[in-house]
């Protein structure tokens, strides 16, 4: 199999607010470089069998359901985040597909930043200890307020982040969201405090401020973590490495390799060759979504909420 | 009033230092820079510390016995860096011999006898200010000066970490029983609630902190503290304030205030130069203001003229104090506590 070509379906392009497309920006490019794919026209059937991979983005509320159907059909899936807009529509999805045994991929592509590859590698090997705090921060440059607010669009990435460094899950959840910069009703800021398995603490600042939107370069405007351990410290700045270049105009930043969403295809085939579940898995995405709702409720009642302890573990 | 005997304008103010412990030298040594005022003795309860600082400074009175300094004509008023549980009732007997006090942080380890002390004060005509240092170094005041500039907008997000290792002494430090020092949220966590609302410019609402033992289990304060304070603007700050961070040689110090048109930054690594040697990694400072200096003017400027604006007021002391408290609380009960509780309703 490792030899054979995957081809791929893109289905749907739509996400969180009308002019968010990562299927046409991300997606789609991504498989076209990528060897061992082949996208097939966008008519061909779920069915056909010359697709292996459907590559899901459709509407966020209808988007379960899709993940669901294409791998009742025995495909594998990639999935837009957020792979589902409620804890309980994430955990049907993953149930079906530890049922099916097909790849569920949810695109949390950010663990795979290599300065966050690394980590996640430094930590789980013992670099600093045992690691009991984590500090993070994703604050992105102007772009499109989602409509869904960025507790459910961007917290995922960090909060995949955390998780993917530690392992550890999460017990209690005490958050704050506010609209800073967006002006609509939506929150544009959250303030994740979580309190995970063994004692560790983390905490995570998501935004999107609108007012950096003509700033160059664009994108993620602070992107870092620090995990404090029993033995040392581990700063992250992922907005290295960079080749950094100053000219009149602008300033902007370039690197050489594969980008984080290469690489989470990377994943996606490995996953698919091997026979072997994602990492992420769709379980993954189930505890990411629990901890989203936790938030929202959290930020409600202005009280920590806690977990249910008793779901079976999801890595 | 005593002030009017004590203070005029031409010899310089007559200070005692009261404790001669770790943080007294830095005092010392910024009275010993200035113009305005000079050193004029030494109080400690323990005779062998009083002497020896007193020699040290070059030969100024010492005692045991503050009442005995304070009735010293040419002694206007004290820096006292005595163990936080002792604040209150030394700052009520200067008040009362109607002296100056420039106290160490915290201003006292409860509200009520926050508030007891700035009315003796304004009961006595003369000034009180709490020592939060952090207000007068270089790094903090670049940070307000930018944002009193304009440079973010209205701030909505600070983020503070002071981040060392262990730098107390041994089980028997007076700083690891929290009746004696009130926990560290209010030794040195009220240095970070103050600068971050001093750089937020709006009033705090409640506070959720959690803390954690992390050098070792059978402490019974938390080296390590994180302090979440949301603000009456909407404004929200995260501090962080560690002596459990390893290794101790590489100290941090980092600041991110995301305002309504923009972001600034002090990187933990944006300061200072790494120094790597065959022993390790370390920091070098920058040359910076001796903070206890410029903090000393600023007391000075309020002792000459205690109508003008000041660096620091006595309710900012206050509300510092109550924002440890409402911290340590929330660490115990594992949820945000209001301001409005700690400080009974009434706001400082
Ligand atoms: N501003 C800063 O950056 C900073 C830094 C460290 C400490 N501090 C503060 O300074 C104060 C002192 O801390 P330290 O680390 O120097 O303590 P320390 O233990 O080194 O010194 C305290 C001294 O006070 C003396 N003392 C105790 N009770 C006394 C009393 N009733 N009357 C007179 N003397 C008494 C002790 O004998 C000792 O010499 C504390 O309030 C602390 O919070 C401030």
């Amino acid at each position: 199999m490792s030899d054979t070509t995957l081809g791929v379906l893109l289905l749907g392009s739509a996400g969180l607010g009308a002019d968010q497309d990562h299927q046409s920006t991300m997606y789609r490019p991504a498989f076209e470089a990528h060897p061992g794919f082949e996208v097939r026209p966008d008519t061909t059937r779920l069915d056909d069998p010359a697709v292996d991979v459907v590559s899901v983005c459709v509407e966020p509320d209808q988007r379960a359901d899709a993940v669901i159907a294409a791998l009742q059909a025995g495909k594998h899936v990639l999935v837009d985040k957020p792979l589902a807009l409620t804890a309980a529509d994430a955990a049907k999805v993953a149930a079906v597909a530890a049922e099916t045994g097909r790849v569920c991929l949810p695109a949390h592509h950010q663990r795979f930043h290599p300065m966050i590859a690394a980590a996640r590698g430094a930590v789980a090997g013992g670099k600093v200890g045992l690691p009991w705090n984590v500090q993070a921060d994703f604050l992105v440059a102007g772009g499109t307020p989602s409509p869904a607010g960025e507790l459910a669009n961007f917290a995922v990435y960090p909060l995949d982040v955390v998780l993917a460094l530690t392992g550890l899950r999460v017990r209690r959840v005490f958050a704050r969201l506010s609209t800073h910069w967006g002006g609509g009703d939506a929150d544009d800021f959250a303030l994740l405090f979580l309190t995970h398995e063994n004692g560790l603490t983390s905490t995570i600042s998501v935004g999107r401020i609108r007012e950096l939107a003509d700033t160059r370069p664009a994108g993620l405007a602070v992107h870092r973590y620090r995990v404090s351990g029993s033995h040392g410290v581990l700063d992250i700045d992922a907005s290295r490495p960079a080749v950094v270049l100053r000219r009149g105009e602008a300033s902007s930043q370039t690197w050489h390799g594969p980008g984080t969403v290469d690489r989470l295809l990377d994943e996606l085939r490995a996953a698919i060759v091997a026979g072997r579940p994602s990492s992420p898995s769709a379980a993954d995405a189930v505890h990411v979504a629990e901890i989203v709702d936790a938030a929202r409720a959290s930020a409600a009642s202005g009280a920590p909420v806690d977990l249910a302890t008793d779901k079976e573990g999801s890595r | 009033m005593a002030r009017h005997s004590v203070t005029d304008d031409t010899a310089p103010l007559g200070v005692i230092i009261v404790g001669a412990g770790f943080i007294a030298d830095h005092h010392g040594a910024a009275l010993r820079g200035s113009s305005r005022a000079r050193l004029a003795g030494i109080v400690d309860v323990d005779a062998g510390r009083a002497s020896a600082a007193a020699t040290a400074a070059g030969g100024v009175p010492w005692s045991t016995d503050l009442a005995e300094a304070l009735a010293r004509p040419d002694v206007g008023a004290a820096i006292v860096c005595t163990p936080n549980l002792t604040h209150e009732p030394i700052a009520l007997q200067i008040a009362a011999a109607g002296k100056h006090l420039l106290m160490e942080k915290p201003l006292t380890i409860t509200v009520p006898s926050a508030r007891a002390v700035v009315e003796a004060f304004d009961a006595a005509g003369t000034v009180v200010m709490a020592a939060h240092t952090h207000r007068f170094y270089d790094y903090a005041r670049a940070v307000n000066d930018a944002i009193a500039g304009g440079a973010v907008g209205r701030p909505v997000f600070a983020r503070l970490a002071l981040l060392g290792g262990w730098i107390w002494p041994d089980w028997r430090a007076w700083v690891l029983d929290p009746a004696k020092s009130g926990g560290h949220a209010l030794h040195n966590g009220v240095h970070l609630l103050d600068l971050v609302s001093w750089w937020l410019r709006d009033e705090p609402v409640s506070v959720y902190a959690r803390g954690r033992a992390q050098t070792a289990a059978e402490l019974r304060i938390y080296d390590y503290l994180e302090m979440h304070v949301r603000y009456a603007g909407g404004a929200d700050a995260v501090c962080e304030m560690s002596r459990g961070h390893r290794p101790s040689t590489l100290d941090r110090r980092d600041v991110l205030v995301a305002g309504t048109d923009g972001v600034l930054q002090l990187p933990a690594d944006g300061w200072g130069s790494t120094v790597v040697t065959e022993s390790g990694t370390s920091l070098l400072h920058p040359q910076a203001a001796n903070g206890f200096a410029v903090q000393l003017d600023a007391w000075l400027d309020a002792i000459a003229d205690p109508a003008a604006e000041r660096a620091m007021t006595p309710a900012d002391a206050v509300r510092a104090v109550a924002l440890g408290v409402a911290a340590e609380l929330s660490i115990e009960r594992g949820e945000p506590v209001t301001l409005d509780e700690v400080m009974g309703g009434v706001h400082a």
